[in-house]
């Protein structure tokens, strides 16, 4: 504390650590924070086609395309230690050779301060809805759920599950293209 | 170049350097509890950064430089004497440290 350098020093370091004593009290005021919000999924149209699966089995494979509405208001997702939401919808079904298969569908980047409020119709899944398999056809039972991951600026990284899945069946034939 | 900056005075007293210490911690804890609150109220945590920023800004202008409140109570040091039987003493230290250096 004698020189300028040394009251430089300590003022810095006493600065930063009450800065970083901060940082985790942010954290702690949204630590236990229920980020759950109501989800709005309606499908409108389901394809589903036997086709080959380059990257996977070789084989032919089935490949679902869907057709969706999503809309859901993520406003009370945000407070003061959120950077963006990181949306992903994905499928959940069981067939008979994996009880439990996951396909991230399509995905989307919220940052703070855009529109928050999301109406989307007739959205395209983004990646191919690929089963490893023949077990897309006749499902009765594909769920669909968008998640999310909440960016913090500090602290865990949660992953939430939006309230609204829906589950529906697969068709029983496939579609076929001449284009195709 | 460097010389120049060491002879500029920047020292404080003992009081005085207490009292930079009392005074920056002050400001910047008073700039942290505002700066939280707003923080959380606008829901805004770079806000948070900002003001305790400026806390550290003020501090460093009140603290940094030594301002004359800070050299108030200086130490009463004895008046020199004239150096004679300084001579004597220094050489068997010296010795000491060598040997102990090997």
């Amino acid at each position: 504390m004698n020189t300028v350098l040394s009251r430089a020093n300590s003022l810095f370091a006493f600065s930063l650590s009450v800065m970083a004593a901060l940082t985790f009290g942010c954290f702690v005021t949204t630590a236990f924070k229920d980020r759950r919000v109501p989800v709005d999924i309606h499908v409108s149209k389901v394809m589903l086609k036997n086709v080959d699966d380059f990257t996977g089995p070789r084989e032919r494979s089935d490949l679902g395309f869907l057709t969706f509405d999503l809309s859901s208001d993520l406003q009370p997702i945000f407070d003061w230690n959120v950077k963006q939401l990181f949306l992903y919808l994905s499928a959940e079904y069981a067939t008979k050779s994996n009880s439990l298969n996951q396909v991230v569908l399509w995905d989307k980047i919220v940052l703070r301060g855009e529109n928050t409020k999301l109406n989307l119709r007739e959205m395209k899944s983004k990646y191919f809805f690929f089963d490893d398999g023949n077990g897309l056809r006749a499902n009765k039972n594909i769920t669909l759920t968008l998640s999310w991951n909440v960016v913090p600026n500090a602290g865990i990284l949660p992953l939430v599950a939006g309230s609204g899945q829906v589950s529906l069946p697969f068709p029983e034939a496939y579609e076929t293209t001449k284009s195709y | 170049m460097l010389s120049m900056f060491k002879s500029i005075p920047s020292h404080m007293d003992y009081k005085g350097q207490k009292l930079a210490e009392q005074i920056f911690q002050g400001i910047i804890l008073i700039s942290a509890v505002i700066g939280f609150v707003y923080g959380l109220i606008i829901e805004q945590f770079g806000w948070t950064v900002y003001i305790i920023l400026a806390g550290f800004a003020v501090s460093c202008v009140l603290t940094l430089p030594p301002w004359p409140m800070y050299r108030k109570s200086p130490l009463p040091w004895q008046p020199v004497e004239p150096e004679t039987c300084a001579e004597p003493s220094p050489k068997p230290q010296e010795s000491l440290k060598k040997k102990k250096h090997k």
